[in-house]
């Protein structure tokens, strides 16, 4: 045991340190704060002033809302998006040049992601230049300030994450199961569904989680892209600590959307584990 | 058949909306106009010029990358370390000290951010560069585990344990067996730790101020109120700088991640 513990402890110290002072410690002044009053009283006061509040019901409603839409619509074009890189791309160079455009966006911050699509759509954006070029729309429509535009901004901010899970995933099957199943006499569509979905799931379930947790908990694009006008539950949380200064009510706002969200993935996780067997 | 079509159909048009916003702002950077205009009128890098010689957002640019280097040296010194003891020994609290170092990938940065400002006021380190620094330490040291540890193999270990058969001492072993056998992936963690801390806003937003702030935190701020051609060519500074990074990843270490053949 001695033998393993002086170089695990040399090791870990100082990390596990660092995490202690700058992370747990501050988790745990939060939760602190969040039972306590600002003389320093235990209270369950600012838990029952959010259950209490129909805004806040409100606002989770929408928050969560956002949060499965942005994740169905992820889904619904990232799976396609990423079948299509792995198993139909085979010229390297544009194989490469789609790997660069799923990743650049990666690497750009959320700000400017989401100040193009304030740009592209404004009243005199591309967007709604393009609809009325088409004569799909007569007069400009109304994006900003909508939760059409929120969801916009957040699948383009989060559509990587599911097409990079499911393209890993789809990438790892063995080429000889598809020529198994098709020697066995399978139709294409029957070797997708009891060969590649099942193999793909894990790296859905997990691409979806991921995305579901990024969208709910988003701030940046959300307060752009509302305009102000709709407001989700990062917002509350932030207005408590950038202008109301309730550090002990911003604390039960922080902690109760961490323990919404970090139920909701895990029972997502529990869902999905059958079909890890 | 009609299945296939659809995915193609699918794909292009998300290939669009992938490059739209990137192309539109790297456009608009480029007109002429004293507003954003797209497709650009005229072509004129005027709006660099004036970014460039604006100090507040060339002392932006100078906090965001000093900033993101001293985070990621600081995270690999610290996580690197920790991987190695996560890979090579079985003790108790492993699992736990792993997963502790990873979740500040799930939890929402604005709750993060919010807590360090609390606990920071109560010990006195807020709204400065130690403040924004251990935030980001704490944020980027997840993908620098990621990428390392997975290189961590148990091969390697026979090797390590032959050197130190032969006599070697433990640091001389991490130096001349194990270090140059990760070196590929402390390469593309450093590289996603830098990108993480360059582009953070959720949690530098809590910790700058008007004399130090970061280009996100600038921006987010600028974009609120004002939206004009330097805005845009700021924006495209970083979308240029993203692609030449990605582009020189994947000359390096090879990015097609989505390649069946690794």
């Amino acid at each position: 045991m001695s033998r393993t513990l002086r170089p695990v402890v040399l090791l870990c110290a100082l990390p596990a340190a660092f995490f202690v002072a700058f992370f747990l410690a501050p988790m745990v002044v939060v939760l602190i704060a969040s039972l306590t009053t600002p003389a320093g009283q235990p209270t369950f006061a600012h838990y029952l002033r959010i259950l209490a509040d129909s805004y806040h019901w409100d606002v989770l409603w929408v928050t969560f809302r956002i949060g499965a839409l942005t994740t169905l619509i992820c889904v619904l074009i990232g799976y396609p998006l990423a079948w299509y890189l792995v198993r139909t791309v085979r010229w390297r160079p544009w194989r490469r040049f789609c790997v660069i455009l799923l990743v650049v966006p990666l690497f750009t911050s959320n700000i400017v992601r989401s100040f193009g699509w304030m740009v592209l759509l404004g009243r005199n954006g591309l967007v709604n230049d393009g609809l009325i070029g088409l004569g799909l729309i007569e007069r400009p429509m109304r994006f900003l300030g909508t939760e059409l535009g929120i969801l916009v901004g957040l699948v383009y901010i989060l559509l990587p994450f599911i097409v990079l899970a499911v393209g890993n995933a789809l990438a790892k099957v063995d080429p000889a199961l598809e020529h198994a199943s098709a020697d066995l006499g399978a139709t294409p569509a029957g070797t997708f569904r009891t060969i590649f979905f099942p193999l793909s799931l894990p790296g859905l379930m997990a691409g979806a989680v991921m995305v579901f947790m990024l969208a709910v908990s988003a701030y940046v694009t959300p307060a752009l892209l509302s305009g102000g006008r709709i407001t989700v539950f990062s917002m509350l949380i932030f207005q408590q600590y950038s202008s109301v200064f309730d550090f002990n009510y911003g604390g039960a706002l922080s902690i109760t959307m961490l323990v919404l969200t970090l139920a909701l993935v895990a029972i997502a996780g529990r869902l999905s584990e059958p079909g890890r067997a | 058949m009609v299945a296939l079509i659809l995915v193609r159909v699918v794909s292009f048009a998300a290939l669009a909306y992938l490059a739209l916003p990137l192309v539109v702002l790297v456009g608009a950077s480029l007109t002429t106009t004293s507003f954003l205009a797209f497709p650009p009128q005229g072509l004129t890098l005027a709006w660099y010029g004036k970014m460039l010689g604006d100090p507040s957002y060339v002392s932006a640019f100078t906090t965001s990358t000093v900033l993101a280097i001293a985070a990621t040296i600081v995270a690999m010194l610290l996580a690197v370390p920790a991987a190695i003891a996560i890979a090579r020994y079985r003790f108790t609290g492993r699992r736990l000290l792993s997963e502790t170092l990873m979740s500040p990938l799930i939890l929402p940065h604005v709750v993060l951010g919010a807590a360090l400002l609390q606990y920071g006021s109560a010990i006195g380190l807020v709204r400065s560069f130690p403040a924004l620094l251990v935030g980001h330490v704490v944020i980027i040291m997840p993908f620098v585990l990621r990428a390392v540890l997975p290189q961590l193999t148990d091969e390697q270990r026979s090797l390590e344990d032959a050197s130190a058969d032969l006599g070697a001492r433990p640091l001389t072993t991490f130096f001349l067996v194990t270090l140059p056998q990760i070196r590929s992936g402390l390469v593309s963690g450093a590289i996603f730790a830098f990108i993480a801390s360059w582009i953070n806003v959720e949690l530098s937003i809590f910790n700058t101020t008007a004399e130090l702030t970061t280009i996100p935190v600038k921006l987010f701020n600028y974009v609120q109120y004002t939206i004009d051609p330097t805005i845009a060519a700021v924006s495209g500074l970083t979308i240029i700088v993203a692609a030449i990074v990605i582009v020189l990843l994947d000359l390096t270490i090879g990015l097609d991640v989505l390649s069946e053949r690794r």
